[in-house]
């Protein structure tokens, strides 16, 4: 039964609307100067109406952008593809490594255990630098420089922490008793873990990849000091549009549609999940 | 090669023949434009190569660390051509130059032999020669075997030479006997008047020649020309709001960064009475005439503000008005150049100089090799190339500025650009005093005048203030 009057159901849609506005207008606004070229978007005033053109999506997806100045070589869609299969390979590493890893931490009490999971997380706090001039020593020596396994290896400093603490929650909120009461029947301990732990704590397993996907995809410094050229990721790549000669803000804009449109598709699809899964175990019974 | 094709770009090279009729003629023997390019880049490495044993380091594979720019895009569209002469083979990374130094410091400071040679500022090199990171290049330049007869270092417009060479000891003067040279000069930037026509032309002024003139001119464009600024300069709180045009004009008064004592120490010289003078000048300037939100100005807004008819003119590195009179930019076709002393008593412009150069690895594994190619980048053949078929400006080499297909090019498209260098190049060296805390103190100096420009410290006082923590930093680095 809706007993709000007709004036706060006004009030309620105008600052919805405002907040709507507030926050995906910059977003609206990428959007728009994607369609448009560097001299409609830097009209004096800006102006709403313009005629799209997808010369920029072209020039990223083609890989050669075509200027007054000359041609310059556009590498967007191999640093999309190097993000994709750095954060993919990372986060499915880390979910690996990390989900039983949590497993333990939730279930078991042993020596040092909680000075190794600080330890993990400690990793988070490190200045990336601090560790990165290091570690590319012990890289060119081992031959892990400027590779995707060396690359996907270091990811883990952001992954490993990250879901081996959320998902350390989840488990830990999880009634041991439902383990037990299954193991009791003749289980053993891996199939309980795969058949009522995981299930049971699924929608935070699928929040805690997200977030770590998330973070692992807007990564930045670590392919920056430790690759090549030809595995960078977008976060380097789209800053090749702002050279000497000018600024290609059509471009930038079409690169940041595309750069978000995976983080923003996998969101939409696991919402649910996530949602789910952060406010699993908000409340306690 | 066919003769016939042969013959042409040989004439094009000779100068008896412009690239338009180079490029006509081409077209009637089927010869594209591109593979024309390539055809002169061929032509004029055969020149590099002669009495010389090009292919001494045939088989040897180079890998160089560059910036995303147009002097690398001449570079990438010429290096078929070096590959040929040479039988080397040469791989790059081209990275964004926002992140460009944080890959080169990464490279250096790890002591990684993956790059053999990269692109850098002369500024940089203060920090990475003394760490021992690059290499005293003086050491090749001097070798008769190792270096072309043909080579022609004294070739190299003078300033830049000096300005690129520091025997490493704060205070030492560019260029002395003593000094090492830490890298080649490549492609350089000058800071001069960078303006709009039209505009100009509406207000009916001409290019201010001193400081004076200037407040003048920006005075009557701010009332006549509706809807922009009179003048773009850099603000944000960086080395690099220093060392452009502000510098530039604070030199030609004869002011200093600092002063050496005759024991060697480093003390402040910000607060003399000419310097105040001047930056109650440039206060005033960009308080009354400069951009709304000038703090949060670099290179890329005062460039793009001049190329979209935001502000009728830029003191600032003149092939930034160079690139805005071009690449499909609303105002292209409408900037003309102009030397500026602001000093109305100095003879000529001081204009302080960036120098995008080559420095060779001390981690380099091929270092003979990496001077080859450094020899071949930055000789003259590849010079002329890059100044006539791509914007590979401005030239670091006399020959090249005075190549007549390169000055009919540039005068012709960007009219006062040969002038405005002419005037300025005999003074053109860099201004700031070499010592390692050079980054430290112009962003200092930088913060001061966002202070000065925001009323937040009168101009005397808050240069008082800067010199006094400049002494201090010195002091506690032992330099004071």
């Amino acid at each position: 039964m809706d007993h709000q009057s007709t004036l706060e159901r006004v009030v309620r849609g105008v600052l919805i609307a405002l907040v709507l506005l507030f926050f995906m207008f910059p977003i609206v606004w990428i959007l728009m100067m994607s369609f448009q070229t560097n001299e409609q978007i830097l009209r004096i005033p800006p102006s709403l109406a313009f005629e799209p053109t997808l010369e920029n999506y072209q020039a990223l997806i083609t890989g050669r952008l075509e200027t007054q100045a000359g041609t310059l070589d556009i590498r967007f869609m191999s640093n999309l593809w190097n993000s994709l299969v750095l954060s993919v390979c990372s986060v499915a590493l880390a979910l690996v490594l990390g989900v039983p890893a949590a497993y333990a931490f939730a279930r078991f009490r042993f020596r040092l255990g909680e000075d190794i999971a600080f330890t993990l997380l400690s990793f988070r706090f490190a200045p990336p630098l601090l560790v990165l001039l290091p570690l590319t020593l012990y890289f060119q020596e081992l031959g892990l420089a400027d590779t995707y396994i060396g690359l996907i290896w270091v990811y883990q400093l952001i992954c490993l922490p990250l879901i081996l603490w959320i998902v350390r929650g989840y488990f830990e909120d999880v009634s041991p008793d439902i383990e037990h009461a299954y193991r009791t029947a003749g289980h053993g301990w891996l199939t309980t873990f795969r058949r009522i732990s995981i299930p049971l704590t699924a929608p935070g397993i699928a929040a805690a990849g997200l977030l770590a996907f998330i973070f692992a995809w807007n990564n930045f410094i670590f392919a920056l000091v430790l690759a090549s050229a030809d595995k960078q990721p977008v976060t380097v790549g789209a800053l090749a549009f702002v050279t000497a000669s000018g600024i290609q803000y059509g471009q930038i804009a079409a690169a940041i549609v595309l750069s978000i449109t995976p983080t923003l598709a996998l969101a939409l699809y696991a919402q649910r999940y996530l949602v789910e899964g952060l406010s699993l175990g908000a409340v306690k019974g | 090669m066919y003769e016939k094709e042969q013959d042409r770009v040989q004439a094009y090279l000779d100068g008896k023949m412009s690239r338009r009729e180079l490029l006509r003629s081409m077209s009637a023997l089927g010869v594209s434009a591109a593979a024309a390019s390539t055809l002169i880049g061929l032509g004029s490495t055969r020149a590099f190569a002669a009495g010389f044993d090009a292919m001494q380091h045939q088989g040897t594979a180079l890998k160089l660390l560059l910036n995303k720019h147009p002097y690398t895009d001449a570079l990438l569209a010429n290096l078929e051509a070096f590959k040929a002469m040479s039988g080397m083979e040469v791989t790059y990374d081209i990275f964004p130059e926002d992140v460009y130094f944080d890959k080169v410091t990464a490279a250096l400071s790890s002591r990684s032999s993956e790059y053999d040679v990269f692109m850098t500022g002369a500024y940089m090199t203060w920090t990475y020669g003394p760490a021992g990171w690059i290499t005293d290049l003086n050491e090749w330049i001097q070798d008769g075997d190792k270096t072309n007869p043909n080579y022609n270092w004294a070739d190299m417009l003078a300033g830049l030479r000096a300005s690129t060479a520091w025997n490493g000891i704060p205070g030492g003067a560019l260029g002395s006997a003593d000094a090492k040279q830490w890298c080649i000069p490549w492609g350089y930037e000058l800071n001069n008047l960078s303006y709009n026509r039209n505009m100009f032309d509406q207000a009916g002024v001409s290019a201010p020649t001193n400081m004076g003139e200037l407040l003048e001119v920006c005075a009557k464009l701010s009332t006549d020309v509706e809807g922009v600024y009179p003048i773009g300069v850099r603000g944000s709180r960086s080395w690099a709001t220093i060392h452009p045009g502000f510098l530039s004009g604070y030199s030609n008064f004869g002011e200093r960064d600092l002063t050496v004592g005759d024991d060697g120490t480093l003390s402040a010289a910000m607060n003399t009475d000419g310097s105040k003078a001047f930056h109650r000048d440039w206060v005033k300037m960009i308080q009354e005439y400069g951009p709304k939100n000038w703090s949060t100005y670099t290179w890329y807004q005062v460039g793009t503000d001049l190329g979209a008819g935001a502000s009728a003119m830029i003191f600032d590195a003149d092939i930034l008005g160079y690139f805005m009179n071009g690449g499909g930019n609303k105002e292209t076709g409408n900037i003309a150049y102009a030397p500026f002393a602001a000093n109305p008593a100095a003879d000529a412009p001081t204009p302080n100089v960036w120098i995008w150069s080559l420095s060779m690895s001390n981690f380099s594994q091929k270092k003979d090799a990496a001077w080859h190619f450094m020899q071949w980048a930055t000789g003259v053949e590849h010079g002329l190339f890059g100044a006539q078929q791509m914007d590979f400006v401005n030239p670091v080499r006399q020959a090249v500025w005075d190549d007549s297909t390169f000055r009919a090019r540039i005068d012709e498209t960007y009219p006062g650009y040969l002038h405005q260098h002419d005037v300025s190049a005999p003074g053109a060296q860099i201004y700031f005093t070499a010592q390692p805390l050079f980054f430290d103190l112009t962003t200092e100096w930088a913060a001061t005048l966002q202070k000065m420009v925001a009323n937040e410290v009168p101009v005397d006082e808050g240069l008082d203030m800067l010199a006094e923590s400049v002494n201090n930093q010195l002091a506690d680095a032992g330099l004071g």
